[in-house]
Parts: structure tokens; sequence; C-alpha cells
């Protein structure tokens, strides 16, 4: 019997390329799982049904009452479809930033595993990624419910027959990675930070809330910081989603009355990859300050 | 009524499991009829395979845990009565323990914790410059505790329980994840503790028997849930002293199945531990004579003798004789069973 | 012969040793890592801002403007029980100070108390920036004329926000993970049925005494109706009886806090979740 070791073909050793994605992938899928094996570990089912029905539709119901009490509840105001679209999506930037950022404080401070990952042979960002999507998960439930309601019990202007569904879908799927790079930028910063900083992710995407033109036009904002929001995806990104669902009355407000829909999706794009350049650059130097300074493993119970 | 420092009457404790599959049994119990009287002034140990029930006694007696059956008191006091009259006499140090706050300094966490036991900050700052000096960590008391290492925290929390001047102290496991060198420093520093203070008493756990053997005025040997035998080290070993044991090493077994020795008559119990080229056969003889028909098993089975020596008996042996296994047997099998 | 023993301090005393050493580590951690101004501070202004300029894109009265701005000066006050109180328990749990905690002679209040206090610094910095910023860049006109009861409510509102966050902390010694996501249950359902962002009195009359359980409903309410020129006019219950009700929350909820502590320790004893750690 001969002693070799038969030879295996592996495509990876001829296609480093192929190697490289089959590991990328490797890293998303576990950490997908994992991701959603600690959020879904509910032990009332319940409380989890409770959670993702009333947190959201709390939320949208205090820009209800905002709006009811002012306009008396005149819901048939166009700016009332506009709001409530916009606070319905604004979901995903909330959960799916702090997805990313939860997923370094989680691993590394209460299940102290962070050390294990990072030394493990998978791609760290990826890895967040992967436990980014049960917060997308979580946060697509609350949107629809959001959009469920608004639409069933307030008015909310969406006809189904009229909406752009392969805009909708396609300026989704622009739009989750496009968020899931902003929160890459923050959880590198959360490499260097404590545990009290555990929402960071959120208190981030809290502000940017101001800027992005979410519940309000950008004309309302002074302009010594209405610059600013010409300068966020997430604008374009939410400008996008109305008009694919309610076209006409996203195009009756000024902000980009001047931009066709292909126009806002380029930009969107060229702003998307610029912020995968940032993320990449601002998460690669906070990665190695946490590594030159021990930070990687520390547990600051703080 | 004679004061114990530590007692307990037909101690018990079941924990419910929540959540398991049907098939799984929804009940463990941890603690059965435990009787146990410490002395004041006694260092204690508790000694056991993982999962015996070392640290559940531990948590019912510094009143984390309520016992299900039985009582327990600790300076004469019930610990399901009276949980505050008990804590203000009482500390405890676990092992492995990454409590404590990782932004504070060594000598801020451990005055923190004095604080909670109403020890004016003066005193308190004395007394922990005082014990990190002993325990050779004085130099690093401005080191914010993140950046100590794992056995160096680990002396800081036993600095922690120290410092209150307990009458009772529990060590839950000191010296785990320690290395040698500060394992030997810590039960120095224990030992001295016991010896300066004689009013105040020490219970401490562990599965290190070589811990035990030097350290504990009497040990308890504990195992599933209840306490085998309870003596002075050395009257548990007595009771092997009319055994003879011995050690073998031999060649790989190949198949040969070592619970055959225990028909030979005369051999009490046979522990084996299979390693890299060889087999180490611990033997528990009645006498000396039992010897023979075990080498010529070996000889029959064509298993070669490459060492062999008789020995005293140790606390291992003691619990091989009590429970029929070793105590890395009894953990083996509990985690194959889970 | 042993050394001499350690004094000792007990009763009143050792209550506010703890309380103090409690504070102690918050204190200094936002002393050590400053980045709290920002994160904390500053974002959750900007935050609160967005919803001043909801009210101004559908064009409500200015005094809604000064509305947001005190009620988003209080959400400050209400994250503060939640996370660093009730639900820090939960915390304290997963790393092991739990244990040591109840197992010292000191009080779980004192220990609360002190969690509490030592977020309070952030906390008052975060409510004083939204209040000082968003009233001069808002420009919301204040016209405060009985600062007497001004102080009486404010100090009747924490008494009992802090009674009612000890009390729900005692439920958060039998919680594990579920703790974290009843917290952020309570935040925006909170927000929305004590009127942060508008007066409670548009809500349902039985909705808005339900939301009266919570202290701040009642005290952001008082406190509009004190310091605004048209706050009486926006007031769900006279300040004088919102005070009165201010004061028996307060003692209800001492007592609530000191008995349901003491019941769901035993309790957590007796089930042995003290020491559990089930992620």
């Amino acid at each position: 019997m001969s002693n070799q070791t038969p030879k295996t073909f592996h495509p990876g050793l001829i296609n480093p390329w192929l190697n490289r994605l089959s590991s990328l992938w490797n890293s998303f899928r576990i950490a997908a799982w994992l991701g959603w094996q600690i959020e879904s570990n509910w032990t009332d089912p319940f409380l989890f049904a409770t959670y993702s029905i009333v947190k959201p539709l709390s939320g949208a119901a205090i820009l209800v009452i905002m709006f009811g009490v002012i306009t008396d509840g005149n819901f048939n105001d166009p700016i009332f479809t506009y709001m409530y679209i916009g606070y319905a999506f604004y979901i995903y930037v909330t959960q799916i930033m702090n997805g990313i950022v939860w997923a370094v404080m989680d691993d590394r401070e209460h299940y102290k595993t962070l050390k294990y990952i990072y030394t493990a042979p998978v791609h760290f960002p990826t890895y967040l990624f992967g436990r980014s999507v049960a917060f997308f998960i979580i946060g697509s439930i609350a949107v629809i419910i959001t959009l469920v309601f608004g639409l069933v019990f307030l008015n909310v202007d969406i006809v189904l027959a009229q909406v752009n569904w392969i805009l909708l879908v396609v300026t989704v799927i622009i739009g989750v990675n496009m968020l899931a790079l902003m929160g890459l930028i923050i959880a590198g910063a959360m490499l260097l930070l404590v545990h009290h900083m555990w929402d960071l992710g959120a208190a981030v995407a809290g502000s940017l809330f101001l800027f992005c033109g979410a519940v309000f036009p950008l004309e309302v904002l002074p302009p010594a910081i209405r610059w600013i929001g010409y300068l966020l995806p997430v604008t374009y990104w939410l400008e996008l989603i109305r008009r694919s669902l309610v076209g006409l009355i996203a195009e009756a407000y000024p902000t980009f009355s001047n931009l066709e829909d292909y126009q806002l999706l380029v930009i969107l794009i060229i702003l998307t990859l610029a912020l995968a350049v940032i993320a990449g650059i601002s998460f690669k130097w906070c990665e190695t300050q946490a590594r030159e300074r021990g930070f990687i493993d520390m547990v600051t119970n703080y | 009524m004679k004061k114990y420092a530590i007692q307990t009457e037909n101690l018990g404790r079941i924990y419910k499991i929540r959540g398991g599959k049907k098939s799984e049994p929804t009940e463990l119990t941890a603690l059965k009829d435990v009787n146990l009287e410490v002395q004041p002034g006694e260092l204690f140990g508790l000694l056991g395979p993982n999962g015996a029930g070392k640290t559940t006694l531990i948590k019912i007696l510094t009143t984390l845990l309520a016992p299900t059956s039985g009582k327990a008191y600790v300076s004469g006091l019930d610990v399901a009565q009276n949980p505050g009259a008990v804590r203000q006499r009482i500390n405890m140090v676990s092992g492995g323990e990454a409590s404590g706050y990782g932004l504070l300094t060594v000598r801020e966490n451990l005055w923190m914790f004095s604080q909670f036991y109403g020890i004016p900050s003066k005193q308190a700052n004395q007394k922990i410059e005082e014990l990190l000096d002993i325990v050779g960590l004085k130099d690093r008391i401005n080191t914010k505790s993140s950046d100590l290492s794992t056995g160096l925290r680990q002396k800081m929390n036993i600095v922690r329980g120290f410092m209150t001047d307990p009458e009772v102290l529990f060590l839950d496991e000191p010296t785990l994840g320690l290395d040698v060198g500060a394992s030997r420093e810590v039960r120095k520093f224990i030992r001295n503790w016991v010896d300066d203070n004689p009013s105040r008493t020490l219970m401490l756990t562990t599965h290190y028997m070589v811990e035990a053997d030097e350290l504990c005025d009497r040990v308890a040997i504990i195992n599933k849930g209840q306490v085998l035998a309870c003596d002075h080290p050395e009257n548990l070993k007595h009771r092997l002293q009319k055994d003879v044991i011995y050690r073998m090493e031999v060649n790989p077994l190949n198949g040969f199945n070592p619970e055959d020795f225990e028909r030979i008559t005369g051999v009490k119990n046979v522990v084996h531990i299979p390693k890299d080229g060889f087999t180490i056969l611990e033997m528990i003889l009645e006498e000396d004579d039992a010897l023979g028909p075990v080498l010529n098993l070996l000889t029959g089975e064509d298993i070669h003798i490459l060492n062999l020596q008789k020995r005293e008996p140790t606390l291992e042996d003691v619990f091989v004789d009590l429970v029929g296994r070793s105590m890395s047997e009894v953990e083996d099998s509990d985690e194959s069973a889970e | 012969m042993d050394q001499p023993a350690l004094p000792k301090n007990s009763g009143t005393k050792l209550f506010l040793q703890t309380i103090i050493a409690r504070a102690y580590p918050r204190v200094i951690g936002q002393h050590r890592e400053k980045s709290w101004l920002f994160f904390e501070v500053l974002l959750p202004f900007l935050a609160v801002s967005a919803y001043v300029f909801v009210y101004r894109a559908i064009g409500a009265p200015e005094e809604y403007v000064g509305f947001v701005v005190i009620g988003g000066a209080m959400v400050a006050f209400w994250l503060n029980i939640l996370w660093s109180m009730s639900s820090q328990l939960y915390w304290e749990k997963e790393q092991g100070n739990l244990a040591l905690y109840i197992m010292a002679p000191n009080s779980m209040i004192a220990v609360l108390l002190g969690m509490a206090l030592g977020g309070l610094l952030a906390t008052t910095i975060r409510a004083f920036v939204v209040i000082v910023l968003g009233s001069f860049l808002f420009q919301v006109s204040y016209a405060v004329n009985d600062f007497s009861r001004l102080i009486i409510i404010m100090i009747l509102t924490m008494i009992a926000l802090y009674g009612m966050g000890m009390m729900t902390s005692s439920f958060f010694l039998l919680l594990s993970r579920e703790a974290w996501h009843l917290a952020n249950l309570a935040q925006e359902p909170v927000y929305l049925v004590s009127g942060f962002y508008f007066p409670v009195k548009n809500l349902s009359f039985w909705v808005a005494i339900g939301a009266s359980i919570i202290p701040l409903t009642l005290g952001l309410d008082a406190m509009r109706q004190l310091v605004f020129p048209e706050g009486a006019s926006s007031g769900f219950l006279p300040v004088q009886t919102e005070i009165h009700i201010l004061m028996l929350l307060s003692v209800i909820f001492l007592l609530g806090a000191y008995y349901l502590l003491a019941y769901m320790e035993k309790l957590a004893i007796k089930e042995g979740r003290l020491t559990e750690s089930r992620r």
C-alpha cells in the first residue's frame, strides 16, 4: 500500500480569489448564525413579540401624536406620509449600525470571546457584518409592522400597485450595505472605548436623525447645518425609499426635486463606495491601535 | 449550646433545570443530607471533583443561595433566617474571578469593596497596603485592574476577601488558574493568616489534593452532593494504612480491561491512566500478597512492567477508596454523561 | 493571639459609605474616559433637536419647541434609571459583582443609589446642555413665576423617579438577558405616554392617568406649566394636584423599593438566580 497521501483537488489553491471569497462567505455565514442564536435567545416568545411590535410602534406614535396635535389630525397632508415612511425605514439605520457596534461590545465584554474570534482565520469586518444580520431581520420585522400599521390605521398614502418594487429592492440592498459600512466605522471606534459606550451605535444613529431628512425635508434645517445632510448617503437612501413607495409625494418636496431617481441612485452608490474606503481605512487604523494598546481582549466592566 | 463557626444539618439543595428538553431531567440534586461542623479557628477543606457540590455549599453558606432542605449556620446564625447578620461576619473569594472594575486601580477596587463593609477609609487603605505588600502586589497598587494578568488579578481578589477581617472566610478554588509559584504563595498566605488569627475560620474548596493535604486541618471529601468522609488528612489516609498502594508503569494495555484486576482477591481498586506510550496503574491492595497474582495476570497478557513502586496513601487514594474511581475519572464520566 | 479587629461602621454610616463607594467607579470612569461628553451629551442633543425641527416642519407654535427642549432634557433621567440602575444589576450579575454586593452587609438600596448617583453627573450635564443649548439655539423663552414650586416639583420628581427605579431594579435580580430587552422596551413607550415631546393631555384622559404612574409624566407636565408663559393651558392636571400625586408616588415607590428589593433578593436566593449566567 502506498504511503503517499492522496492528492486532493483544491480549486482554491489554483484560484486564490475563490479561496478568499470562500473564506469571507464562511466568516459571514457563521457570524450570521451566531448573531441569530444570540439575538433570538428570548426566554419568553411572548415578550419577544411584544418587543417587536410595541417598540417600533411607540416611536412612530410619538411622531403621529405630535403631527396630530398640531394639524388637528390631518393625516392626509402629504408631509405625514413623508414623515412616517422616513421614520419607519430609519429603524434600519439604528438597528444595523447598532448591531455591528454591539457585536464588538458583546463579544469583548460579555462573552469574552472577541480575542478568540480575532485570532481565528476569519475576516473580522465580515464577521461583524454577519453579526448584524440578526439585527437586520429584527429591524425588517419592525419596519414592516410600522408600515402595515400606518397603511391600515393612519391612511399612510402607499398604493401597493404604484410601488416601484425594483427601485425599492435595489435601494434597500444598497442601503443595508451602506449602513453596515457606517456601523463598521463606529465599531472600529468601539475597539478603543469602554463598555459604558455600548449604545454608541444608537447614539450616532440618533444624531444622524437630525441631518438626513428622515422626518422633515432638509430645507427645514438652517443653511449652516443643512449641508451635512447633502453629504450623508442616508439622506439619498431615504429619498429613494420614499420615491419608490410614494413617488409623487416624495417628488413634491424641494430637497431633491431637480434630481431623477437614477441620479439619486448614482449619488448613493458613489457615496457608499466612498464610505467603503473610509470605513476600511478607519477600521484598520482603530484595529491597529487596539492591538498596539492591548485592547482587543480588555474587559473594562465600566 | 456549642457555637460552631460553620454548621450544617441535613443540608440539601435541588436545582430546577429550566428550558431543557422533555426527555431530560428537570431537577438536579446538588447537595444531599450534608452534615458538617467546623470549629472556630479551623482551616477546613472541602475536596471533590468538579460538579461535586462544593460551590453550591459555599453559596448557601455565604447567603447567595437558599437550601431546599435542612439548615446551615455560620457563627451560630441561620443563613436563611439571618442573612444580614451573617454577611457582617463573612467574606468570599472565588477562583477565576473577573469581578471588579477594570477602569479602577487595584487600590480603588479594594477601597470600594471595603466601604461596603463599613470600614473607615483610613483603616481600609492601611489594611489594603499591608495585604498587598504580603501578596507582593504593592508595586501595582495604582495599576488599573484591567492591566493586570490573571494571576495578579486573582491576588487582588484574594486581598479583597481578607481585608475585611471576616470571622469566617470562604475560598472557592482560590488558586484556580494560577501558576505553580503563585499558587504556592497564595497557600502560604492562607496558612499564615489562619495561624496569625486563631479565632478566624476559613473554609476552602478545592479539587487539588495537594492543596487540601498541605493546608487543611480537616478535610471533607464530597462527591455528587454527599459528604463521604470528614477528618484530618492524616486520619483519612490512615484509613488506607492497612492497605498497600502500588504505582506501576506498564506497556499500553492494548484492549485489556483493567477492571479485570479487581476480580483478583485482595485487589480493592485499580485506576488506570493511559499515557503516551505507556499506562499508569495505581492499585490499592489489601496486602502485599495480592501483588503476585496481579503480576501473573500482567505476564499472561504479555504486558511488561516498566516501573513499580510502593507508596504512601494520598487523599486521592482515599477518594478512590470511597468512590471507586479517581477524581479525574469521575469528572470525565460526568462530562461524557452530559 | 489574633490581630486587632478592624473597626466597622453600620447603620447610616455604612449606608452612606456604600452609596459613595458604588458611585465612585462611575464618577472616576467619567473622569478617565471623557469620550462620554461627546457620545452621551452632544449626540443626544442632536437627536432631541430633530424633534424641534419636526415641529417647525409642520408649523407648530413656538411653545412646542420649548416642550421638546424640556422633555428632551428629562429623557436623560429616564435613561439613567433604566440603564444605570435597573438593568445595571444584570451587568453586575454577569460580571460577578452582584454576588459580592449581596454578600456584603450593606443595603442594596444604597448600592442602587450609588449607581444612580454615579451616573447623575453625566445625566445632569446632559440635561443641562440640552436645556441651555436648546434654549439658546432655538430661542426658547421662559417665564418662571414660582421658583419654589418648580424646585419642589423637580425634587419630588427625582425622589419618586429614583424610588421607582429602585423598585423596578428588584425585578432585574431575577432576570437574565431578558433584562436588557425589557429595559430597551421601556424606552420609546415611556417617551410616548409620558409626553416627553408633547403635552400629555393630548393623550386620552385615562392613558394620561395611567402614564402618571411614571413620575416624569406629571413632573414634566408641572414643569412646563410653571416655566412657559402658555404652559398652564397645556397642563393635564393643576400643578398643586400634581405635586400631591408626586408626593404620594414618592412614598409608595420608596416603600415599594424597600420591600420589593428584600422580597426579590430572597426569591432570587431561593431560586439560585443571583449567580446564574444565562445569556
